[in-house]
């Protein structure tokens, strides 16, 4: 028997990230008893080794737990979210699944640049936000001020905020009162056809693709025959349980609850998340609304270090895919780096996960190239392309007019910050839009900046420039064209496809050499000299030369040495895995990755 | 630890060589990072009773070896009673085959007669010097305590009362230009020396030197001047006879040290005293560098090993390449090859060898794989493709 789903809540818990979601999510599993104190580990929900190593969340993670209010048993659905601007796609699946969202917000650090882009999003959803201020227990919380922040950017009635500490738990009774008060049960009907939205998925060797859904109409049981509605292709279901956090099997999901899903799913392109499960015989005629395409900002070359694991690439990425739907790849080729693959993302921490977990996941060694944007050209014959790398940018003279993505950029920052950041923007050939004031110390500053001046290391600047206090948001409102040009790097001779990119004209001679100085630090010597030079179309505007390698003999090597020596050589081995020949030159993966440092040296 | 010997074992598993370390100095060179001190020359008597009581426990019963090598330190820094002591000591736990090599390191200004006729009786046919540079300046910069004059004294010494001699020489020490190496390898030349050990520079690290080049007080030989220097060391010593056969050593034919191509075939060895390594039935260990723990240690019955490791076959075969490739002259054969690792070598490292072949840093005869010349100076680029 399906729970009732009278008694069901369904939400997200969605802030800025640090904001202390997880803690929070640690919090309700301790104090529903869904964990026990021995069990619990500060975020728990964090089990990928990359979350925990770099402590921050990158994918929603959705439990199941038991609350019992005044004599009656509630199921709590609740998905914790990541904060981070570049996984805000995983947010808005994990919305879409919910009529609820805890919207939390830092007591020390107030309104953020994610807490305005996560609440408007909660709001698009119809979603009912329960407003919580986090880390009261902490010497330097605000409780007031904040939510006179928050009241002033989001319209939120002070009165309804609570304040917790998701640390001690103070106050997190009151969190789930509210909850079960104030947030819908779950609308869908229980005796219609089935329709369960995917909202994601994971490979498992033995048992195929594991499809992660919520059920909005009907109900899912063991033994029952589905139809996955866009490929539409019959499986049957041999397995079903929750998260509680592990995972409990159980015989049906019914309306409203969340779970996974075992049905013998080998072929991987079967799954589609965002794709709606129906049943068979009497299948549902209109599928489930589904998840909007991200849109990818970043794209880089992806290359298998050694030439032969191309297959193995794409079926890690094919893999990955199945728990990251947000980036895209298809085939690529390189003159400098053969068969590999052109990936998108939606943010450079996108992209530096996604790579680690390939690597980790499937054991691969990977090279990667600099990071660029999409560009939009519209050639002289009058076509208008789109492209993401820029060896296939036509020559200049077949362009009509080179055209450059352009973001809407939202900072909020202290108010005595904003001259630095203005500064920042103009250079970056940024266009002024407003400034408002949150209160008297803090503000957000509007501009509009071309995607590849902010996407790469704006961040990091916003950060150096604020102390840390500023945040930031994006996003795109379309092309603009520009003066740009592609900036070709020839290595003893020979142009390296892989080292193009996009420069401004204004910016070209500069950019240019500094590249080729950049490189002569990053290519190792060689047998014999090595030019590398910068080039315009066919014009040279930087030359730098690499010097022969006359010596490198280690001299030594007796009994007592060899141990030592051994380890000496793997380690020079290592740092050769990932170095790509060109030509008769070998270039590393440090090398395709300086070009886009724009930092002086 | 005790082991049991097994001497039906073939060479690269049971040892025929020994290698016994004393590590006494006068004083602590620059570049030196060997496991040497100074100044605890009254630990001296300790330390040989210690070496005794290491040779027992780890032998059992004599082990007999085709070749014995005592280095440093300066084992000729012991007093002569001490050193005959040692002597004996070897010659009972490493009983020598007949036509064996023993050879015994000894630095200038350590050496008289007395001491040389007590080598030669215990059996010593072969001495070490340690010459480094006839340049006083270059001698200073190393932090050498000898003079110029002290080797060829020493040389005096050595010359006629051993079948063979050799002489240590360093290129490229901080300040020496190309005239300072050639007149060095002119100078050792001249006291006619078989065989010679020639050394580029390495700055190892904690070592004096390194500190002073860390800090900026000591600029290294430019690199195109250290490769020139290195070809002067080639060329200068092949016209007098000394053919390179190795990586830093050189030899008239069949003078050879026939203990350092031990090393170099991978094949086992035995070794005793402050940080020496031993490779034994397939496991290489060292002793602590430190000597009241060695001391210590040895003195309450226990082993002075520290990390000890074995490879797999895979990884032996490796380094056994790795190691086979320094032999300038023999390089590896592949028949030996496969014979010693179980490895065909073209299964094992086919591409990377055929590609080196390609870049004229290997030369390869169907039988034999070996460094061309060019290789020799680019050695580290091949091999650390082979590990
Ligand atoms: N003192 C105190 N620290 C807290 C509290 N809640 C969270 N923290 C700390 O804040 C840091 C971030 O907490 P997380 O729960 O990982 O934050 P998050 O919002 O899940 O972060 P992302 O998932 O990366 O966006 C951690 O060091 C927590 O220990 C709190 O109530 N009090
Ligand atoms: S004599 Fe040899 S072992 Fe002793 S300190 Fe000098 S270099 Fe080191
Ligand atoms: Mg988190």
């Amino acid at each position: 028997m399906a729970f009732d789903p009278k008694y069901i809540r369904d939400f997200s818990i969605v802030a800025h990230i640090d904001h202390g979601k997880s803690t929070l999510a640690d919090q309700l599993l301790l104090q529903s008893g869904a964990i026990t104190q021995r069990e619990f580990r500060e975020q728990l929900l964090d089990d990928m080794d990359l979350e925990r190593e770099r402590g921050i969340t990158i994918k929603a993670r959705a439990v199941a737990i038991n609350y019992t209010l005044d004599g009656q048993v509630y199921e709590l659905n609740l998905i914790d979210t990541p904060g981070h601007v570049d996984f805000h796609y995983e947010v808005s699946r994990s919305l879409a699944a919910c009529e609820g969202a805890i919207l939390l917000v830092d007591a020390t650090q107030g309104v953020q640049a994610q807490t305005v882009a996560n609440a408007f999003l909660a709001v698009g959803n119809d979603l009912t936000i329960v407003p919580v201020l986090n880390k009261i227990d902490m010497q330097a919380a605000r409780p007031e001020e904040i939510k006179e922040e928050i009241m002033h950017t989001l319209g939120i009635d002070p009165a309804e905020i609570l304040a917790v500490s998701a640390k001690t738990g103070q106050g997190v009774p009151d969190v789930f009162r509210t909850i079960i008060d104030r947030v819908p049960p779950p609308s869908g009907n229980p005796s219609g056809p089935l329709r369960a939205l995917i909202f994601d998925s994971k490979f498992d060797d033995y048992q195929g693709v594991i499809t992660y859904v919520r059920v909005v109409d009907g109900a899912l049981k063991v033994g029952q025959k589905i139809r996955l509605m866009a490929g539409g292709t019959d499986h049957e279901v041999t397995g079903l349980g929750q998260f509680r956090p592990r995972e409990i099997a159980c015989d049906e999901l019914g309306v409203g609850q969340v779970g996974y899903v075992i049905a013998n799913l080998k072929q991987l392109s079967d799954v589609r998340i965002g794709d709606t499960i129906t049943q068979v015989p009497g299948a549902a005629e209109i599928p489930l609304e589904g998840y909007h395409e991200p849109v990818q900002v970043v794209f880089c070359g992806l290359f298998p270090a050694s030439h032969n694991q191309f297959d193995d690439l794409r079926t890690a990425l094919q893999k990955l895919a199945l728990n990251d739907s947000s980036f895209s790849f298809e085939p690529e080729t390189s003159d400098a780096l053969g068969f590999g693959f052109r990936c998108g993302f939606l943010g450079m921490l996108h992209m530096e996960i996604v790579q680690q977990r390939l690597e980790r996941e499937s054991n691969l060694a990977l090279v990667q190239t600099a990071p660029n944007v999409t560009y939009e050209i519209v050639t002289r014959k009058g076509e208008t392309l789109h492209i993401s790398n820029p060896t296939r940018i036509p020559d200049p003279g077949d362009i009509e007019e080179f055209r450059e993505p352009i973001a809407k950029v939202n900072f909020i920052l202290p108010a005595d910050c904003i001259g630095a950041i203005m500064q920042l923007c103009e250079d970056r050939r940024g266009v002024f839009i407003k400034t408002e004031y949150l209160s008297p110390t803090r503000a957000i500053l509007t501009y509009e900046l071309p995607l590849a001046e902010m996407i790469y290391d704006l961040y990091d600047k916003l950060k150096s420039a604020t102390r840390g206090y500023g945040t930031m948001d994006y996003e795109l409102i379309g092309y603009r064209a520009g003066d740009l040009c592609r900036l070709d790097i020839v290595v003893a001779g020979q142009k390296v496809d892989a080292l193009s990119v996009v420069v401004h004209r204004a910016h070209a001679d500069r950019r240019g050499r500094k590249l080729v100085r950049k490189l002569k630090g990053e290519i190792d010597r060689h047998q014999f000299e090595v030019a590398i030079q910068a080039a315009i179309g066919s014009r040279v505007i930087a030359r730098e030369t690499i010097s022969a390698l006359r010596k490198n003999v280690t001299a030594k090597c007796y009994g007592g040495d060899i141990t030592r020596k051994r380890k000496l050589l793997e380690k020079q081995k290592e740092g050769k895995k990932r170095m790509k020949q060109v030509g008769n030159v070998e270039i590393s993966q440090d090398a395709f990755l300086s070009v886009l440092d724009d930092t002086d040296d | 630890m005790l082991i049991a010997l097994r001497t039906d074992l073939p060479s690269w598993l049971w040892p025929r060589a020994a290698y016994i370390h004393v590590p006494f100095c006068a004083h602590k060179c620059g570049y030196c990072d060997f496991a040497s001190v100074a100044g605890f020359d009254h630990l001296a008597d300790r330390y040989l009773s210690a070496l005794e009581r290491e040779m027992g426990m780890t032998l059992g019963q004599p082990a007999v070896v085709d070749t014995i090598f005592v280095g440093g330190g300066t084992p000729t820094r012991l007093d002569p009673d001490q050193l005959e002591r040692l002597m004996a000591k070897i010659a009972h736990w490493f009983p020598l085959t007949k036509g064996g090599e023993w050879t015994v390191e000894a630095n200038p200004g350590t050496l008289d007669v007395a001491k040389v006729e007590l080598l030669v009786q215990a059996g010593v046919n072969r001495v070490s010097l340690g010459a480094q540079s006839f340049r006083p300046a270059l001698l200073a910069a190393l932090e050498r305590n000898h003079a110029p004059e002290e080797v060829e004294r020493a040389v005096e010494l050595v010359r006629g009362r051993f079948p063979r001699w050799s002489l240590d020489l360093i290129f490229g020490i901080p300040g020496s230009t190309l005239a300072d190496c050639e007149a060095d390898v002119a100078a050792a030349l001249a006291l006619g020396p078989s065989h010679l050990s020639c050394y580029g520079l390495v700055y190892e690290k904690g070592t004096n030197l390194w500190k002073q080049w860390q800090a900026g007080q000591v600029v290294p030989v430019d690199e195109e001047t250290e490769r020139a220097m290195y070809e002067t060391v080639i060329d200068r010593l092949a016209l007098s006879g000394l053919s390179m056969y190795e990586i830093s050593n050189y030899a008239r034919p069949g003078h050879e040290s026939r203990h350092n191509l031990v090393y170099w075939a991978n094949d086992a060895y035995f070794g005793v005293g402050l940080g020496a390594a031993s490779y034994v039935d397939g496991v290489r260990s060292v002793n602590t560098r430190d000597l009241a723990a060695y001391l210590r240690r040895i003195e309450a019955g226990e082993p002075a090993t520290g990390p000890t490791e074995r490879l797999d076959a895979e990884a032996r075969a490796r380094e056994t390449a790795m190691l086979m490739l320094r032999r300038t002259v023999l390089g590896i054969d592949r028949n030996d090859y496969e014979l010693r690792t179980g490895y065909s070598l073209d299964g094992l490292l086919g591409p990377a060898l055929a590609r080196f072949v390609d870049q004229g840093l290997l030369e390869d005869d169907g039988q034999r794989l070996r460094f061309s010349r060019e290789g020799r100076f680019l050695a580290d680029r091949v091999l650390c493709e082979l590990v």
